[in-house]
């Protein structure tokens, strides 16, 4: 690096009329600056309720987030959706305050207040001004424990949750992933809730609602954060009185995550007569977080398959072979639970040959190592946009959120970096041989079955599937 | 760079949103660890634009002789807890001999910077048989420059641990990186050589035809509700050719581009003293502006054609347009109104009107079609919306609105409850407890703009404010504007502005089955 920086003090020298002389390859960067993520601090209320408060940025705004261990991962039989049912009806009116006063409080603090249903966590809360945070997380306690669920907002919920499972129909991207998720998962929420079944939500009663939320909200299950710019004291203050006495039942046990099946190479086609484009998705199970080294592993050798825009899948079937505008590939984590996924939508003829194409790239990487060269620019992207994702308020609050839920400690933030760069190129291609498995991928496709169906028989037993 | 609603964990029945912005060719990195993509990425500047709270500022009598001694001074401390309460953006404004105008600002909440190099051509401009052109040469220049071959533009931002896209809106075309703040030259030098000069062939040329024909197809052809209503309404509304053609291309016209106009397009628009450059992040501003110098300075301006009349006639009556979606299988809604001048006194009423009647869960529409007549899921809408925010434009804008509903709903119902709202505000006006909330709902959104995308929504400001303002300094000075506003102006600019006379309505129908 010394001599680096050398050489570019040199060029700049010999170059006082800098312009007249561009140079013909890049200026190397400077040595690279350290981000330490502030750590903030965390206590615990009596009643089991972890705070955590971290100062950060200039904005004069900061996030309020609570996350309540409770998601569609908690719904039984015959109650899918239910938790989308319920979790959004918090902001909907409340002992003292109707659905509307919610939502001007939260207005005039600058912000808005929401509470939305994940799979494995919910999350209430929102972005206000510096000003306003103990009022706002006064709001927050107040929607998360007082809720009255209104039968008008319950109605309408209902029809909204029925609307969007409607509009997700209607979207290729959405009907494939719930058959890959159903392939990986079957009848478990983690499947089920993608498209889900209109009959159960229609089924579905307040007195049902009422019931999920006593047994999975609650303070044993919750969980504080506030980034950015705000008064500590006031608002410790404030999240005390506010949260300190909610008191509830011990929380119901964990529910079991799913036991992904395992594949062995199959085609699903759902068929989209007419479609211009064939929504594709190969996937694996894979290794979640809870497991930190290989999933660190697995990040790395996704970047450089497919999860970068200068990754190898990218590279190929988009910039040399134009076959798709966006192709990427990730790793879905769930509590427990984790597949990799290269997802893109190829115009119709390119079906074959695109998918052909990724599982050559698996191939390749799991036959030869990558180069030192090639792995280096990788880890220098994943270092900078780890970076990236921690530098708001918002992210910061997501990724401490992240680690909680899947009992990672502070130790996983503060190694990531270094464990990225202690990836080897061998490490690379044993991942991509024993983990993401060309062999035994799943392959998914909703497009139009006259065209491409029997092709797709080069790939393995095709099955074809619907979605009522 | 475009995200048409991408399905993933977290896509739990949230109604549809409509395609991103026009453009953009690449993708945000995957977020590898945390449990959502960060498509905060996504070039989503979504309207905000801010206002202190209605302070009733007096002017004050001189006051009496006094024999009190001289006040202290303030303590830094002191100082700072009245800074604390005062966000100022820092801005280092300069122009290089060349024209190119350069913005530096400075933030060290995180050790990355923003790269950002605005060219003052949108789409609206583009050649008249060449419709999607802007938006096609964007692409192009992603794909060589003298010293940088194909993908090593990509390359070098990404080997430097950064993420990059470039995005083409109505007046403006912008490249961008987000990178660690040592990389910053490396960038510079790599936006440089691509201002000095295209090195593509007709390989690049098809092979960016082909990616920019399937961002039309999944963005538009092949996806419900693709288009609508951001490629929909300008189209409706609007009666010049400029502010009404489709921005995102025949795709018999993309077809047709050659590399001659390739390069002519480049001649007459890409030069520095018709662009600006933008750094934001943790920088040193003295450093930074030399590199600019350097790198920049040498590159000979060029006779930039002048920007042809964009005005739009007055409409004078509504004008309805029924739009079939082989695809979507619920009916929409939306509709529009011509806006009033930019940086007007109805202009910024029509900013807070915005917040009055869309912005979140608190707005009139939102209360009356959302929460009291259960007919949407939600309503979004505002000015340059959904490409940008009332900032980042120049000529005529559309304020623009949407919403799904169920089949079993007239969209003349709606539109009944829309006007009884906007009626009842062109009659009674706002009171001050409303006006002050949405004074405070802007402040808070033009904050959360200015620190939105890892410091692009500033970076983006700033550039806007310089290409089209020559003031980039503004972005300290607009919230201001939006104090003055009245509960009088805010009736007034509703009386003037939201009338059906100056509105288009379409009504999607959706035949792609389902209930």
């Amino acid at each position: 690096m010394l001599r680096l920086s050398l050489a570019a003090l040199a060029l700049l020298v010999a170059a006082p009329l800098a312009a007249q002389t561009f140079p013909s390859t890049p200026p190397p960067p400077g040595d690279p600056v350290s981000f330490d993520i502030p750590e903030g601090r965390t206590f615990t209320l009596d009643n089991g309720i972890a705070v955590t408060l971290v100062p950060y940025g200039a904005l004069p705004k900061a996030d309020v987030l609570a996350v309540v261990r409770v998601g569609n991962v908690d719904e039984g039989p015959g109650q899918t959706s239910l938790a989308d049912l319920t979790i959004p009806l918090l902001t909907e009116g409340t002992e003292s305050l109707s659905g509307e006063a919610v939502a001007e409080a939260a207005a005039s603090m600058g912000g808005s207040i929401s509470s939305g249903a994940g799979l494995d966590q919910s999350r209430i809360g929102g972005r206000v001004l510096s000003e306003f945070v103990p009022d706002f997380v006064r709001l927050t306690a107040e929607v998360l424990q007082r809720p009255t669920f209104d039968a008008d907002a319950f109605e309408r919920t209902r029809r909204d949750v029925l609307r969007g499972a409607a509009v997700s129909r209607s979207q290729p991207g959405s009907v494939a992933l719930a058959a890959l998720r159903r392939a990986l998962y079957g009848d478990h929420p983690y499947a089920s809730v993608i498209l889900p079944d209109p009959d159960p939500i229609g089924a579905a009663s307040l007195d049902d609602v009422r019931a999920f939320y006593d047994a999975h909200v609650g303070p044993a299950r919750t969980r504080l954060y506030v980034v950015g710019r705000f008064d500590e004291a006031a608002t410790e203050a404030a999240i005390r009185e506010a949260f300190g006495d909610w008191s509830a039942p011990a929380r119901a046990a964990d529910p079991a995550p799913p036991e992904a099946s395992p594949i062995g190479r199959r085609v699903v086609l759902i068929d989209q007569p007419g479609a211009a484009q064939s929504q594709v998705s190969v996937a694996i199970p894979s290794v979640d977080p809870s497991e930190a080294e290989q999933y660190v592993e697995l990040q790395v050798t996704n970047a450089l398959l497919g999860g970068s825009f200068g990754s190898r899948i990218t590279r190929n079937i988009r910039e040399d072979k134009g076959y798709t505008y966006s192709p990427f590939s990730s790793v879905s984590a769930r509590f427990r639970n984790a597949y990799w996924a290269e997802t893109a939508a190829v115009v119709t003829e390119a079906t074959v040959p695109a998918i052909a194409e990724i599982l050559y790239e698996i191939d390749s990487l799991a036959t030869t190592p990558p180069s030192a060269e090639e792995l280096e620019g990788i880890q220098n992207y994943l270092a900078g946009t780890f970076v990236l994702q921690n530098s708001s308020a918002g992210g910061i609050a997501s990724f401490l959120a992240f680690l909680d839920l899947h009992g990672l400690g502070r130790d996983y933030l503060e190694d990531y970096v270094e464990r990225v760069y202690a990836v080897t190129p061998a490490d690379v291609q044993r991942v991509a041989r024993d983990v993401i498995r060309g062999d035994d991928a799943l392959i998914v496709v909703v497009g139009d079955r006259e065209i491409i169906g029997e092709p797709l028989e080069a790939f393995g037993l095709v099955t074809l599937e619907t979605f009522e | 760079m475009i995200s048409a609603f991408a399905p993933g964990d977290w896509s739990q029945g949230i109604p549809p949103r409509p395609a991103n912005p026009a453009s953009g060719r690449r993708y945000a990195p995957d977020s590898v660890s945390t449990p959502m993509r960060p498509s905060a990425l996504v070039l989503a500047l979504v309207l905000a634009a801010g206002c202190t709270p209605g302070v009733q500022v007096l002017d004050a009598p001189d006051a009496p002789p006094s024999t009190e001694p001289a006040f202290e001074p303030l303590t830094a401390d002191e100082l700072a807890a009245v800074e604390d309460t005062e966000f100022r953006v820092p801005v280092l404004y300069r122009t290089l001999d060349n024209g190119l105008k350069v913005v530096l600002s400075e933030d060290d909440s995180a050790p990355t910077a923003v790269v950002a190099v605005y060219y003052n051509i949108g789409f609206r401009i583009e050649p008249r048989d060449r419709t999607g052109f802007a938006h096609l040469f964007e692409h192009l220049m992603f794909e060589g420059s003298e010293n940088l071959g194909d993908n090593a533009f990509d390359d070098l931002v990404q080997r430097n641990g950064g993420v990059l896209n470039g995005s083409t809106r109505f007046d403006f075309t912008n490249y961008y990186e987000i990178v660690p703040a040592n990389a910053v030259e490396t960038v510079l030098w790599a936006e440089a050589d691509r201002m000095r000069g295209l090195d593509i062939t007709q390989a690049d040329l098809e092979n960016q035809r082909g990616v920019v024909s399937n961002e039309v197809r999944v963005n538009v052809i092949n996806q419900p509700y693709g288009g609508f209503p951001w490629l929909d309404l300008p189209q409706a509304a609007n009666e010049n050719w400029y502010n009404a053609h489709n921005f995102y291309g025949e795709l018999s016209d993309l077809e047709a581009a050659t590399l001659d106009d390739a390069q002519a397009f480049f001649d007459a628009y890409y030069a520095p003293n018709n662009a600006a450059v933008v750094v934001v992040g943790d920088i040193d501003p003295d450093q930074t502006l030399a590199w600019i110098e350097r790198y920049f300075g040498g590159i000979p301006a060029a006779d930039v054609p002048p920007t042809p009349d964009l005005s739009e006639p007055p409409q004078t009556e509504e004008k309805r347009v029924t739009k079939v979606d082989s695809l979507a299988q619920r009916p929409a809604l939306a509709f529009a109104y011509h806006m009033p001048p930019r940086n007007t006194t109805a202009y910024f009423a029509m900013g807070l009107l915005t917040e009055i009647l869309v912005n979140g869960d608190d707005s009139r529409l939102h209360q009356a079609l959302v929460s009291d007549a259960g007919l949407t899921a939600g309503i979004s809408g505002g000015i340059n919306w959904p490409l940008g925010n009332m900032f980042n434009y120049n000529g005529p804008m559309l304020w623009s609105s949407w919403l799904v509903h169920d089949a079993s709903t007239e969209p003349d119902s709606i539109l009944a409850l829309i006007d009884r709202e906007i009626e009842r505000i062109q009659r009674e006006g706002v009171s001050p407890e409303d006006l002050a909330r949405a004074q405070v709902k802007l402040r808070s959104g033009f904050y959360d703009t200015v620190g939105g995308t890892f410091g692009l929504g500033r970076a983006d400001l700033l550039a806007s404010f310089a290409l089209f303002d020559d003031d980039p300094a503004r972005i300290n000075r607009v919230l201001d504007r939006f104090e003055g506003i009245t509960p009088g102006l805010i009736r007034r600019t509703a009386q003037r502005v939201l009338t059906p006379e100056n509105r288009t309505v379409i009504t999607l129908e959706a035949a792609g089955g389902g209930t």
